[in-house]
């Protein structure tokens, strides 16, 4: 599913406009990088498509329908579509690491047996099939990371997003956890990852749309393949 | 349009919803016995709140029963002058035993009256020397319960016009001060039920709003990784539940222990009407409403408080 912001608007009931007239479009598939500052609107672009939030002004098309549309009970379902990582793990304490990839699967209620198998693969694709029973704060910061991501990519969505997924993380396991993003690109997923990182986004070679005070200042392919 | 349908065509399986109740209860009961202390403190504010309607309830509904028991000594005694014939009280009798609302009548001959009082007093030397009986032949005449107490006095004045009556005693007054009593009591438990039945709601919202506000971050990934409000709500109406349902455990055990404490003068009260202590309505149905409200407030209050807290965190 491919994603299209139409001269998007967002503005805060403070007044702060986040978003000014953005117009991009993601096409499905691809994996694409949102840089820019902090504070330049990358966080408020994610939720829009996440539909955590409306945009003021303008259109998001996910899959070619304005998701301003859908109604509220349709949002659990439209979701479950999609993958989110976001930047301070959110894992759940009291339970296991298998028991928090595994939410996504028991939210949208599958059998256990389909979860358990499920869950399996996902841990496996990003090599922690082995930590399955230990509790997030048993792991590594750069373990639980790829644990939210595990969990992202259990419902095989069609669209994984991620927020600073490499917030806090070394550059070594940056570049590990980029990697992991571009092998669900790999196998069709439209990826979208925001990171203000542009030093590290410049070695991803794929597309990169910039953001600077809710404004996009640029819009195409860093060098690389995509 | 066809594509929206996509994201509306997988619905949850109803399997999966009663697992789901299964595996939220589990996780309330240890949510509950981790904050003991609180828990417990909850229990007893909201066992409180119930146990002061609750009494109130079972004071009214004893009272219609003493109301009805004592009722049947409610009724009117007609008193003839001193030396009228009998012809005139028997011709009375036979006029009230034809008259609607009348339970029971009875006839008191001079003869009789002067035998009661013998027995009573005990001052029978005195009437011996005493020519003539003075007293005189009363009728007395008790009501049906669904004669009111307009209806008695004009029972009563119709059995004055006969001829030869003296006096007419109306048995009633203490009948009306009950009536105004029972509704007094009526009137109180309806207000201290909304007052502290708010209360209660309210006790349970904040516990609960505190337990969302303790979870935000959970609340967060759930409605991320796609939880409808039912499924991020369900923890919160099991901990107000349990709030409610233990709150009227609580105000079941205070009621057993203020009866067990009113029980000695209770027993007189009642005993000296010659009738054995029972409390009416203190039965399984009053604590299966006990309950049921208890639990109902508990759930109205905490789908209260994540109604609001949960539409402020724009979960679906
Ligand atoms: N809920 C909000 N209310 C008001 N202002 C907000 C809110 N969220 C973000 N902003 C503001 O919008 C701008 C863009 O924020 P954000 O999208 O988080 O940027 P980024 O993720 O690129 O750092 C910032 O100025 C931020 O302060
Ligand atoms: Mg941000």
């Amino acid at each position: 599913m491919g994603i299209e912001f139409q001269h998007v608007v967002k503005r805060f009931e403070n007044g702060t406009e986040a978003l000014s007239d953005v117009s991009v479009t993601i096409p499905p598939g691809s994996l694409t990088f949102l840089t820019g500052h902090s504070g330049a609107g990358k966080s408020t672009f994610l939720n829009l498509v996440l539909r955590a939030d409306r945009p003021t002004r303008g259109k998001v098309l996910v899959n070619g329908v304005d998701i301003a549309g859908l109604k509220r009970r349709h949002l659990p379902v439209y979701r479950r579509h999609l993958g989110a990582v976001f930047q301070d793990g959110q894992l759940l304490d009291g339970r296991s690491i298998f028991h928090n990839v595994a939410l996504p699967l028991h939210v949208a209620g599958m059998r256990a047996r389909d979860v358990g198998r499920r869950v399996r693969a996902a841990l496996e694709s990003v090599d922690l099939l082995r930590k399955a029973e230990l509790l997030p704060g048993q792991l590594s910061a750069g373990e639980r990371q790829r644990v939210v991501i595990a969990r992202a990519v259990v419902n095989r969505p069609k669209i994984l997003l991620a927020d600073e997924p490499t917030g806090n993380l070394d550059p070594t396991l940056s570049r590990s956890i980029m990697a992991l993003f571009r092998r669900f690109h790999d196998v069709g997923v439209t990826v979208v990852v925001a990171s203000h990182d542009t030093e590290l986004v410049g070695t991803m070679g794929s597309r990169v749309v910039e953001l600077d005070h809710g404004r996009v200042v640029s819009q195409g392919r860093a060098n690389g393949d995509g | 349009m066809a594509r929206t349908r996509v994201w509306q065509a997988q619905a949850r399986p109803w399997r999966a919803y009663w697992r789901d109740h299964g595996r939220v209860l589990r996780d309330t009961l240890g949510y509950l016995s981790g904050r003991f202390v609180t828990t417990l403190w909850v229990w007893l504010t909201i066992g409180v709140a119930l146990a002061v309607p609750a009494a109130i309830y079972l004071l009214e509904a004893n009272l219609v029963r003493a109301a009805g028991q004592w009722r049947e000594n409610t009724g009117f005694s007609v008193y003839f002058e001193a030396g009228v014939e009998l012809e005139g009280p028997q011709a009375l009798v036979r006029r009230l035993e034809a008259m609607d609302g009348i339970e029971r009548v009875w006839l008191t001959t001079p003869d009789a009256a002067l035998a009661e009082f013998r027995e009573l007093s005990g001052v029978s030397d005195a009437l011996e020397l005493l020519d003539n009986n003075p007293l005189p032949a009363s009728v007395r005449a008790t009501v049906t319960s669904a004669v009111s107490p307009a209806g008695l006095a004009i029972l009563a004045e119709q059995a004055a016009g006969t001829d030869g009556v003296e006096d007419v005693v109306v048995e009633r007054s203490w009948l009306e001060r009950l009536g105004a009593l029972r509704e007094i009591v009526i009137r109180l438990y309806w207000s201290l039920t909304a007052i502290l039945g708010l209360g209660a709601v309210l006790i349970s919202g904040a516990t609960v709003r505190l337990a969302i506000e303790a979870r935000l971050g959970e609340v967060k990934v759930l409605t991320l990784v796609g939880a409808g409000r039912g499924y991020v709500r369900r923890p919160f109406l099991y901990l107000g539940a349990a709030y409610g349902l233990g709150g009227a455990v609580i105000a079941a055990m205070a009621i057993s222990a203020l009866l067990l404490f009113l029980e000695e003068p209770l027993v007189r009260l009642f005993g000296s009407y010659g009738r054995d202590l029972e409390i009416t309505g203190f039965d399984p149905i009053f604590h299966a409403m006990l309950l049921a409200s208890g639990g109902a407030l508990g759930v109205v209050g905490a789908v209260v408080a994540s109604s609001q807290r949960l539409n402020r965190l724009n979960v679906a």
